[in-house]
Order: C-alpha cells, then sequence, then structure tokens
C-alpha cells in the first residue's frame, strides 16, 4: 500500500490527544463554525453532545478562536497554548492546519505535565526555603548559645539540645510533607486507578494511630456499613487522608472526648455539604466539577476540639495557614497536612468540607465519586 | 412560515448564542490576563486588556442590535423571545465584568511601584481563579442550555462571598501591621472587591439562564455570608 493512502477514519478515532475537523460555513457568522468530526478524546476532553455543534460552544477562548477562523478563512497554519481553568487546571497547545475544502483540523496537545513540573519545582524552593528559615534560625541561636555562656553549664546544654532535637526532626518532617505535597501534586491531572474500600482504609488507619489515641485519652467512634463504600482511588493516598483528618481530630480533642467518623454511600453533591450542626460556620474547602448525575461516597471526621471560627474557615487547607488562637501545642505540625488533603481529594475527582463553630469542634468531610 | 423563513429565524436564535459564547470567551481571557498583571505587573499586557475592553463594548452594543433585530422582524414567543431577551442581559452582565476585569489591570499597574508580599498576591490569584471558575461553569452550562449547571453556580456564590471576607480580613491585618503597606493593601482592597463584584455578574449570568429555560425567576434570597459589611 503506498505511503500516501488516505487513513482509516478508525486511526483518528483511537489517537489520544483531541482532534476536531471544523467546518467553516459563512466569514461573517461565527457562530456557523460547526465541529464537523470529534475523535474519542475530543469528545471526552470537550464534553460534545451532538453532531454539528457550534465550535463555540465547546471552545470560546478568543485565542483560539482566532487561529481556526486564520486556518479556514486565510489558509494559514497556527499555534496556540492556552490554560483551561477547571478543579484540575489543564496547559493546552493548540494547532490549527487548513485541509483545503473549507475545513480546518484541529490538534490538541496536553502541555499540563512540562508546565506543572516548572512551576512546583519553584513553589517548592519557595515554600522549603521560606518556611526552614525560622527553625533553622532557631537552630543556630541555640548553638551559638552553646559555644558560649551555656558552654560548661550541663542543664542548660541538655535542656538546648532538646530542643534542638525538636527544631531538627520539625525541619525533616517539613522537608517530608513538601515533597508529599509535590509529588502528589505533579501527578494531581491524572486520574488514579485501583478500587479502595474506604471501611477497611479507615480500620487500618484507626488501628495504626492507637497508640496516639490511648496517650491523649480519647475514644473513636467508628461503625463502618455494611458495603457500598468502595470507590475508584490510590489506597496510599486515601489512608494518607484519613490518617491525616483521624489524626488532627485526635489531637484537637480533649482528654475523654470522642472523635466521631462515619461513612456515607450514594450521597448528592447536595447531600454531602448539606449543614448538620445548626448555628456552625460551614465551607467547601475544594469542590469538584459540576456533575449531575454524580455520586459520592464520604467519609466525615468530627473533633470535640475548640472549633474554628467561621472567618478563619476559608484559609484551612492553604499551606502553613494557622487559624489564629489555637492552643501552641498544636505547632508540632507542619501546616501541610490539609493541603496534602485538598491536593489529594482533587486527584480523586472528589471534595473537601469542612464545618465548625468557635466552641463547638470541627467536622471535616472528604467525599470521593462512587464506583463508575 | 415557510420553511425557509423558520430555518432562517432558528439560524439568527443559534447566531445569538454563538455571539454571546464568543463574548463570554473574550470576557473569560480578560479575567485571566488582568490576574496575570497582579502577578506580573505586565505593563504591556494591560495595554491589551484596557484594548479587549474596547472589543467588549462593541459586542455588546453588537448583540443588542441582533437581538433586538430579532424580536422586531420575528416577533418571536415564548422560549425563543426569553432566549432574544436573555441573550441581551447576559451580553450587558459580561461587558460589566469586562469594565471590572480593566479596573483590576489598571490598578495592577498603580502597584507596580510598591512591594506587595507574596502571600497577598496569592490570595488574590486564589480569590481570582474561583471566580474565574465560576464564570466559565456559568457560561458552560449557557451553551449546553443546562439550567442545573447554571443552579449549581447561583447556589455555590456564598463561596466566593467567604473567600473575599477573608481576603479582606487578611488585607487589613497586613495593613494594620506596616503603614508602608497601607498603600498597596488599598489597592488590593479594590482589586478583591472588583473580584466579588465579577463573581456577582457571573450568578446573574446563572439566574438569567434559569429564567431563559424555565421562565420562572430562580428563588429569591440567595444564601449571603458577608459578615464584613452589615
Amino acid at each position: 500500500m503506498p505511503l500516501t493512502t488516505p487513513a482509516d477514519p478508525a486511526i483518528l478515532e483511537r489517537l489520544p490527544d483531541p482532534v476536531m475537523v471544523v467546518s467553516a460555513g459563512a466569514r461573517e457568522h461565527p457562530g456557523e463554525r460547526r465541529i464537523a468530526f470529534a475523535n474519542a478524546a475530543a469528545r471526552d476532553t470537550f464534553r460534545l453532545k451532538s453532531e454539528g455543534q457550534p465550535l463555540v460552544s465547546a471552545i470560546r477562548h478568543p485565542k483560539v478562536l482566532e487561529a481556526v477562523e486564520a486556518s479556514l478563512f486565510d489558509d494559514a497554519e497556527h499555534e496556540v497554548a492556552y490554560d483551561a481553568v477547571g478543579a484540575q487546571d489543564r496547559h493546552w497547545l493548540v494547532l490549527s492546519r487548513p485541509l483545503g475544502d473549507g475545513r480546518a483540523v484541529v490538534i490538541f496537545r496536553d502541555q499540563t505535565d512540562a508546565r506543572r513540573s516548572e512551576r512546583l519545582r519553584a513553589d517548592f524552593l519557595a515554600n522549603a526555603s521560606h518556611e526552614l528559615r525560622t527553625p533553622l534560625a532557631s537552630l543556630t541561636g541555640f548553638i551559638e548559645t552553646l559555644r558560649g555562656h551555656a558552654k560548661d553549664d550541663p542543664a542548660a546544654r541538655d535542656h538546648f539540645l532538646t530542643i534542638m532535637h525538636v527544631q531538627a526532626d520539625r525541619m525533616a518532617r517539613l522537608i517530608d510533607d513538601l515533597l508529599s505535597l509535590s509529588r502528589i501534586e505533579l501527578n494531581e491531572h491524572i486520574p488514579p486507578d485501583g478500587e479502595v474500600d474506604l471501611a477497611s482504609a479507615t480500620a487500618d488507619v484507626i488501628s495504626s494511630l492507637a497508640p496516639q489515641i490511648e496517650e491523649r485519652q480519647v475514644t473513636v467512634d467508628f461503625v463502618p456499613p455494611a458495603s457500598g463504600v468502595t470507590v475508584d482511588g490510590d489506597r496510599d493516598q486515601i489512608v494518607q487522608v484519613i490518617q491525616n483528618l483521624v489524626d488532627n481530630a485526635v489531637k484537637y480533642t480533649p482528654p475523654g472526648g470522642t472523635v466521631r467518623i462515619e461513612l456515607a454511600a450514594d450521597q448528592t453533591l447536595d447531600s454531602v455539604t448539606a449543614p448538620r450542626v445548626e448555628g456552625a460556620g460551614r465551607q467547601s474547602l475544594l469542590t469538584p466539577d459540576h456533575d449531575g448525575a454524580a455520586r459520592y461516597v464520604a467519609i466525615r471526621v468530627a473533633d470535640e476540639g475548640p472549633g474554628v471560627a467561621r472567618q478563619h474557615l476559608p484559609r484551612l487547607s492553604e499551606r502553613f495557614y494557622r487559624a489564629p488562637g489555637q492552643k501552641s501545642g498544636e505547632r508540632s505540625g507542619t501546616g501541610l497536612g490539609l493541603a496534602i488533603v485538598k491536593h489529594i481529594m482533587n486527584r480523586h475527582r472528589g471534595g473537601l468540607a469542612v464545618e465548625s463553630a468557635e466552641g463547638q469542634g470541627a467536622a471535616f468531610t472528604a467525599f470521593f465519586p462512587a464506583l463508575s | 412560515m415557510s420553511e425557509h423563513i423558520l430555518r432562517s429565524f432558528d439560524e439568527d436564535l443559534g447566531h445569538l448564542t454563538a455571539e454571546v459564547a464568543r463574548m463570554g470567551g473574550l470576557a473569560e481571557a480578560q479575567i485571566a490576563d488582568a490576574l496575570d498583571c497582579v502577578l506580573r505587573r505586565d505593563v504591556r499586557l494591560a495595554e491589551k486588556v484596557k484594548a479587549g475592553d474596547r472589543t467588549l463594548d462593541e459586542l455588546d452594543a453588537d448583540i443588542e442590535r441582533k437581538a433586538i433585530r430579532v424580536i422586531a422582524l420575528r416577533q418571536p414567543m415564548a422560549d425563543d423571545l426569553r432566549h432574544a431577551v436573555a441573550a441581551m442581559k447576559i451580553s450587558s452582565n459580561l461587558e460589566r465584568i469586562g469594565d471590572l476585569a480593566k479596573n483590576i489591570a489598571k490598578r495592577s499597574l498603580v502597584l507596580a511601584g510598591s512591594e506587595a508580599a507574596t502571600p497577598l498576591s496569592r490570595s488574590i490569584d486564589r480569590l481570582g481563579r474561583l471566580v474565574a471558575a465560576r464564570l466559565k461553569e456559568v457560561l458552560d452550562a449557557y451553551t449546553a442550555s443546562d439550567v442545573d449547571r447554571a443552579v449549581a453556580v447561583w447556589t455555590r456564590d456564598e463561596e466566593i462571598d467567604s473567600h473575599y471576607d477573608s481576603l479582606f480580613r487578611e488585607l487589613l491585618t497586613y495593613m494594620m501591621g506596616d503603614p508602608k503597606m497601607i498603600t498597596p493593601g488599598a489597592h488590593l482592597l479594590f482589586i478583591a472587591k472588583n473580584l466579588e463584584r465579577i463573581g456577582d455578574h457571573a450568578t446573574n449570568i446563572a439566574e438569567i439562564i434559569h429564567y431563559e429555560m424555565t421562565g420562572e425567576p430562580l428563588g429569591a434570597d440567595r444564601p449571603k455570608v458577608d459578615s464584613v459589611t452589615p
């Protein structure tokens, strides 16, 4: 077969990059540019519904529309880069080429990986240098003191060395968490494959936290439902989410108190974010892209701690954010726990919400799309 | 009416939809560029946003003209009439959004003279991205004629309010802590307010879509969580 035989349409259909063929219509009516053909990747990415739908109903970005018009009417090839906004950001490179017969072919190349790596590297360096500066300064200070007037004082030496140990530990945990967060963000746009039973994951987390639970003298109240709580996901990451939430709840609940964990299946977006506590502030920390038919499985972890005032709720999942007024003992954390939870939930196309009022504890709900 | 006239009528309505969608795309690009201006203080980008705003104004006038023409010539009923009216109202909201984006870009140039703290820029960026996502959602709802999506945007308006609240407090804290921060802080306050207004316009568009598709207005009171202003 000669090399220039026209390709079998099935080949276009199976290409991993979204590909569209656009027909021109009259030059003065942009509404007449129609999608004559879209392969599976394009139909999926742009949620295309019907044959021949207007181009502008799928893509509105002015630069892309201009590029396609230039290919349709001026026989020109164009390349445009644009960012798609959504729960998971994507960066696209769009190539538009004339086909010569009043049609153009438009190819989309996903550049998210490359752009993402760059940005994450820069973010990581900025975060690391900023957050490590303080414990490092503290260590340096103590070293100076130990060489200076605490040189011959064994009691002071012991005391300072203990503090230095704590600071060094803190820096190590900070780097671990930052690397963890970086790794999660790198793959955030790639959905996980695998199935996880939330009930068994929760039970595992509770066992692993047994020492802390006993030390803090709190009770953990968890009754796993019989079934229906399996979700698509990465087990290690889901365990990390549950662990971060339960660990926080245990830390903030006073001795003698109870941490309540609930699992609920077959929830809609509305039911899973519905308020449960009268008068409490409620904040969505992560909302998945809208899908009317979606059903979710939720895990809700409620503590009996001091709670968080409404005005501090929106920033809870911000890196290193500390709501003012929290007990200073809690400063042993790295400040990244909730940010890690948020990014993992985003990768899983789920959501995260918090409900809290001052003096009434806090309840975090993480919800995953139900098994497809 | 002959089939020829019917088809042309549908085409007219279809063109209106496409024009509104295109205008929406331009408004979205303006917001993205304006936010970039705040982060990067790029003078040329700010000029581009100002020029883009003139295009938005022209599109608004154009859509109004086309919609009035359809109503006058075709005397549409029910859905079709609501469709033409909705196109005009949405286009007017998009034009206001464009103005707000232009103001943000202009103010970012004033900021260019001072050192604004990075955490503040990040918080503004976060609010900006939330608002941009909201507008995208509502415009997607419009082009897909998906009333549920539009209602979802309307319901979640409080999310933007609470982020705005939070940002307001953050800015006040910075300004109170350091007098050098007062000038840039005041500009950032205006930028934040502009973003919150864009969010309001996106919610208005959601209400218009609901009315267009169902003939009924959305509920009277949207949950409001702005505790900064009484």
